[in-house]
């Protein structure tokens, strides 16, 4: 659906995007992440054929984006950063006006509004006008525009920027919902979201490509060294010594005690699985032991290990 | 093609001078001919497609629906019947052989007030876009640029006749009120043609000027100045000590002079071209401003 390749775009003293390539397969959900600056809108809006790149290609569904631009702007629903909308027109009215801008005409436009009012639930607030709109609303409105003419691609800059905790589940959940019928490209730096809803993540740093994979995969990389968290009853010294002899072990950190209890975090070599021998050492010794878990990365452990990892080595 | 020109040529041989500006060349009517094929061809991309239409309705529907328009049309009304009032009373007051129409549309207040209609209906037209951020997603649904330009342009236009026409309803109610018979259709349809010709060409400045920046003040100051600029400049034209045969290429600057002609009942040619080449010149800069941002750097 979207191929991208060899992608720059040079600003005056900097490389807003320096030499990316990758490709969206057609019905993927694809999470474009990096901290603020990285670059996505950069990129969302070469997609979008709003501006040029500098150097290298992109096509939408076999469209070059600059060459093609109106071919391949008709299978784009494409929602801004911010969400720009009229504040002088009711819901319908835009939504009505978007589809025409979108060449659909007549019973074919009212059908389109009406099935992306439906879906965004925008259905009592219709008849609003836009200025007296919350921020959520908006921002569903922005959807139900991207989503008017059925288009085959859906791209989904920053979506859920500044909804509340309720909207962004709400949101993630419609998400969901598109991707059996489209394809997305959505940008975030909301990594929950990317983690529930997105089939593949692609990490932008400082305008270049440092990461791309399924978020699973992802995490799974980072956990190199495996970490495990403990809770035993007995005095932390004691503890620390006794399980630092077991081999395989690097370090032993208490985290914090309470009353008697002590929480100590593990962390052993790379696919080395210690649990045994300390719950061996715990029956062996006496002690009572009431917690033992291996923590998984997150998403979040990935994207930061990765973005500051290759922020100080550039 | 040498049908064509013995066609022209015969055709130029039917003109007599019948004005002392009045004379037409061969030239004059070729770049009539370019002008009207590229006004053709633009309506006609206009018209395809269609996407073009769709955002001329959004832009009237926001002209008509929003107070704006409705005031701007009373006060302009308002000032329009004061330029009247006074042209009135001149005539009342001393014999002169100039004309109501004439009176009205060479007065003081008239000129004074004109130029402000222009930043008026333009500013907002592509900076308001700009500061909604709107103008991304126009232009990034399946719109041509010309489309959008055009669109716009004709929408500030179709306002600027609408604003016009109650002025003629005082010529109108004049003419039923009393018994004087003001004869005089021809000046009436120069004025008229020659405020729409002043008013296609100011509207393309402020196009222009909105085009360029998303701040509205500038963008209606800029228009102001600009839209002023080419008045004065004609205005001053005149004065300047110049030899005779200067006289004759400077004019065609003036404004006021075009005024003057057309009101007293001669529809020039010469002032089409002047007017709709130089609209077509400046909405094709603005196209270039919109699509700057695709130059490559």
């Amino acid at each position: 659906m979207i191929k991208v390749s060899n992608l720059s775009k040079q600003y005056v003293e900097r490389a807003a995007i320096d030499n990316i390539s990758f490709e969206v397969e057609s019905g993927e959900i694809v999470g474009f992440l990096g901290p603020n600056g990285a670059g996505k809108t950069t990129t969302l809006r070469m997609l979008t054929g709003y501006i040029p790149p500098t150097s290298g290609n992109a096509s939408i569904g076999g469209h070059d984006v600059f060459s093609e631009s109106i071919k391949a702007r008709q299978k784009i629903g494409y929602m801004p950063e911010n969400v720009p909308l009229y504040d002088d027109m009711r819901v319908r009215e835009y939504l009505r006006f978007r589809a025409e801008l979108k060449g659909l005409r007549g019973q074919e436009a009212r059908q389109g509004v009406s099935e992306a009012i439906d879906l965004c639930g925008l259905k009592q607030i219709r008849r609003q006008m836009i200025s007296s709109l919350s921020k959520g609303y908006r921002q569903r409105v922005g959807l139900a525009d991207a989503l008017v003419n059925n288009p085959e691609l859906l791209i989904l800059d920053e979506p859920t920027n500044g909804l509340d905790p309720n909207q962004i589940r709400r949101f993630r959940e419609l998400i969901k919902q598109l991707g059996i019928r489209h394809t997305i490209l959505i940008s975030t730096h909301i990594l929950s979201e990317v983690e529930m809803t997105c089939n593949r993540v692609i990490i932008l740093n400082e305008g270049k490509i440092i990461a791309n994979d399924k978020p699973k995969d992802l995490s799974r990389e980072l956990r190199s060294a495996n970490t495990i968290s403990i809770e035993v009853k007995i005095p932390t010294e004691t503890a620390q010594n006794l399980i630092n002899a077991i081999p395989g072990i690097k370090k032993v950190t208490k985290e914090h005690q309470v009353e008697e209890w002590s929480h100590l975090t593990i962390r052993t070599e790379p696919g080395n699985d210690v649990r045994e021998s300390i719950v061996h050492l715990a029956n062996a010794q006496g002690w009572p032991l009431r917690e033992i878990r291996t923590q998984y990365a997150t998403l979040e452990d990935a994207f930061v290990e990765i973005t500051q990892a290759n922020t100080s080595n550039s | 093609m040498r049908l064509l020109k013995m066609h022209l040529l015969k055709l130029l041989k039917q003109i007599r001078p019948t004005h002392k500006y009045a004379n037409m060349h061969a030239p004059k009517i070729i770049i009539t001919i370019i002008l009207l094929v590229i006004i053709i061809i633009s309506i006609q991309k206009f018209l395809s497609g269609g996407t073009g239409l769709v955002i001329l309705k959004k832009e009237l529907k926001s002209i008509f629906y929003s107070p704006i328009a409705w005031v701007v049309m009373a006060l302009v009304m308002l000032l329009n019947g004061f330029s009247f009032t006074a042209a009135l009373e001149i005539l009342r007051k001393a014999d002169v052989d100039e004309t109501l129409i004439g009176y009205t549309f060479s007065s003081t207040s008239f000129w004074l007030t004109y130029f402000f209609i222009f930043p008026v209906i333009t500013m907002r037209l592509f900076s308001e876009e700009k500061k909604l951020g709107t103008i991304e997603t126009l232009l990034t649904a399946p719109v041509q640029t010309i489309h959008l330009l055009l669109a716009k342009y004709i929408a500030a236009l179709i306002f600027y006749f609408i604003i016009w026409l109650p002025s003629a309803m005082n010529f109108f109610l004049f003419r039923i009120s009393s018994a004087e018979n003001i004869n005089a259709i021809g000046s009436f349809f120069g004025a008229y043609v020659i405020i729409s010709l002043v008013g296609i060409f100011n509207i393309s400045i402020g196009c222009l000027a909105s085009a360029l920046t998303k701040n509205q003040l500038v963008a209606a100051m800029a228009c102001f100045t600009f839209c002023m600029l080419h008045f004065l400049v004609g205005f001053i034209l005149q004065d300047l000590p110049v030899p005779e045969s200067w006289q004759s290429s400077l004019f065609y600057f003036s404004t006021v002079k075009h005024v003057e002609i057309s009101i007293s009942g001669l529809i020039d040619s010469r002032q089409f071209i002047y007017y709709l080449s130089f609209t077509i010149l400046i909405l094709s800069f603005t196209y270039n401003v919109l699509e700057y941002r695709k130059w490559k750097s």
